[in-house]
């Protein structure tokens, strides 16, 4: 019998197996759902929060506004003025409110002397919803400061310009997009999460299953070349893991059309013809996420053990593309050969539309290949060795 | 025809076979017999080659395990020690699926499993899958699927461990019936009843040594004693691990 007819024997079995596996097909049929969900709920709660703002505008707590009328009215044009709370920075340390203003009692003195004026503005930089709201209380106090500082100019018969050498215009152009951007970031780290839940259970069954069960002796007993039987296991996890990745990919192309841009503010980049892009680009981490599962699980003591393992090696991979993803740093190109992390910068410059250099995703795939093709050839040569059965 | 030549083997410290020889002719029922811990287990992996020894050869008609594993073990029907069984797949499925890997496909394969299911009594089970099978059950899809392939040679380890009376007595007549093929059958036991009951000769092991070696008839020869029992005991030294 030849090596290819031991393969195609040891594979189609482990798929029937899987198949029928509830535990297997839940994993590679309803898991790979949840990022998309994910991500669309997400995006639409980002949405709707900077609609809000955009629309109804912001509120703005502001403390002693009898010591300032003027200034509070010309406030009142840009948002609504609530009444402060008792302790302001309490308040804003507790997160009750976003920011607030405090127009203390000697305002109006100092404003009368021709002295700065003094205004607090207490806000909490490390929250990253008190963002706007405490932009937007700024911008207000320096549009109104800039209106009243030309006025006294003006009545001392210097043209306001001559204390603006600058027209300043600030042009954001990474809102809204950049709320969402953070969110794409995530896209990457839930197609590797994919391709390891999908493939594992058949992994773990295939080897840690079959001698938990005691039936990996008889299969060495049987005339296999040791290298197909392992091959045909790492093979029949790659089917559920490519499934689960493919399901993935489906979901977050689908994204878009549940969120249509004119309602998230923002169009994304996943048309079919990313989603292709996608799905070449993480058939190589299939391959070597499915290597390395079935050597780490062949070599675990039990079902158990082999989960544990197996869990742990998921985030592995995963984390730093996330982590990058966030940071948004240019990546030395070097980083590329890392497999799982070159595949995962890759289709996050697809996703930013950005443009991809060809020697980089091959670098990145010809790298991770490799490192597939040394994983089965190891875990092939402890397989020849019997020690799977063994070591334990 | 299955030889160990001078086989040794040890797991760490442990020395399990320390030269081990012995053959398997053709048309006999030769069982290997010994208390718990002898190396029994570890002479049939060595003989059905998931194990390799440290020193010496197996044989299989000839072709040695170490150079031609896969022309060896064609020729081999196992019936492990560990009859582990898919809980997913049916009994016919095991069956064709053993067939399958030793190169059997098409009409002939169904038609050796059918042969298979009637002659072990299987109907009632052959396609029902695997999960919550009873030991007799088991043992039955075991023994379909090493004998498969119709092998000249089988090697069973305590083919009757946890049978009832009446699976017991089938097993031996399926055992009978081989030899009576001409064919070569090693089985391993702890069980006196067992040896006597089938075997045409005896190889007795104790401590990783071939201690005994020879019919029945020649065993209570070679120690004076008439009971094959006591023949065993004297054989092996002491009476520990014996039933």
């Amino acid at each position: 019998m030849t090596w290819m007819r031991s393969f195609w024997v040891v594979f189609a079995k482990e798929v029937r197996e899987g198949i029928r596996d509830r535990r297997a097909l839940v994993a590679a049929l309803f898991f790979p759902f949840l990022g998309p969900a994910l991500l669309a709920v997400m995006l639409a709660l980002v949405s709707q929060s900077s609609r809000r703002a955009d629309e109804v505008g912001v509120d703005i707590p502001v403390a002693g506004r009898e010591n300032a009328p003027n200034l509070a009215a010309f406030l009142e044009q840009g948002a609504r003025l609530v009444d402060a709370p008792a302790d302001p920075e309490a308040a804003v340390r507790r997160g009750e409110v976003d920011v607030v203003v405090v127009l203390p009692p000697e305002f109006a003195a100092a404003l009368r002397a021709g002295r700065p004026a003094p205004v607090r503005v207490i806000t909490d930089e490390s929250r990253q919803q008190a963002r706007p709201a405490a932009a937007a209380a700024e911008r207000l106090l320096a549009a109104w400061a800039r209106q009243t500082g030309a006025q006294r100019l003006v009545l001392r018969g210097i043209h306001p310009s001559v204390v603006e050498p600058l027209a300043l215009e600030r042009v954001d152009v990474s809102t809204p997009a950049s709320r969402a951007a953070a969110l794409l970031a995530t896209i990457p780290f839930f197609l590797v999460m994919a391709v390891f839940t999908g493939g594992m259970p058949v992994a773990i069954d295939a080897t840690a299953g079959e001698r938990e069960r005691q039936s990996l002796e008889p299969l060495f007993a049987a005339p296999l070349p040791r290298s197909a039987l392992v091959l045909a296991k790492m093979a029949s996890a790659s089917v559920f893991s490519a499934l689960a990745l493919v399901e993935t990919t489906v979901g977050f192309g689908l994204v878009p059309l549940a969120l249509p841009p004119a309602r998230i503010g923002f169009s994304m980049h996943l048309d079919p013809w990313v989603l292709l892009a996608i799905l070449a680009l993480c058939a190589p981490v299939v391959a070597l996420a499915c290597a390395l599962m079935v050597t780490l699980a062949a070599r675990a003591r039990n079902f158990r053990a082999a989960q544990t393992t197996l869990s742990l090696l998921m985030l592995v991979p995963a984390l730093p593309g996330m982590v990058l993803g966030l940071l948004s740093a240019r990546p030395p190109p070097a980083l590329y050969a890392v497999p799982f992390l070159g595949e995962q910068l890759v289709v996050s410059r697809l996703l930013r539309a950005e443009t991809v250099e060809p020697a980089r995703v091959a670098l990145s795939s010809a790298s991770t290949l490799l490192a597939a093709a040394l994983v089965a050839m190891l875990a092939a040569r402890t397989f020849e060795r019997g020690q799977p059965l063994f070591d334990s | 025809m299955i030889e160990l030549d001078r086989v040794a083997k040890s797991f760490g410290e442990v020395r399990a076979l320390r030269g081990v020889s012995f053959a398997v002719p053709d048309g006999q029922i030769t069982g290997l017999l010994g208390p718990n811990g002898a190396g029994k287990t570890t002479a049939l992996r060595i003989a059905y080659g998931v194990l390799r020894p440290d020193a010496g050869a197996a044989r299989v008609d000839g072709i040695d395990l170490a150079r031609d594993r896969l022309g060896a073990q064609r020729r081999l029907g196992v019936l492990p020690h560990a009859q582990g069984l898919y809980s997913r797949l049916t009994a016919r499925e095991h069956v064709l699926y053993f067939g399958e890997m030793h190169g059997l496909s098409g009409a002939a394969l169904r038609t050796r499993t059918d042969e298979l299911v009637r002659l072990l009594g299987m109907e009632d089970f052959a396609e029902r899958r695997a999960e919550g099978f009873s030991q007799g059950q088991r043992v039955k899809v075991a023994l379909a699927r090493a004998l498969v392939h119709d092998p000249q040679n089988v090697v069973l380890d305590e083919p009757t461990n946890g049978l009832d009376v009446a699976a017991t007595r089938q097993v031996r007549a399926l055992l009978r019936d081989l030899r009576g093929q001409g064919r070569s059958i090693l089985f391993s036991s702890h069980v006196m009843q067992e040896v006597s009951a089938l075997c045409d000769r005896v190889v007795v092991i104790a401590r990783g040594q071939v201690v005994a070696e020879g019919t029945p008839d020649d065993l209570r020869r070679q120690t004076g004693r008439d009971g094959l029992e006591d023949a065993f005991v004297a054989a092996i030294g002491s009476e520990e691990g014996l039933s």
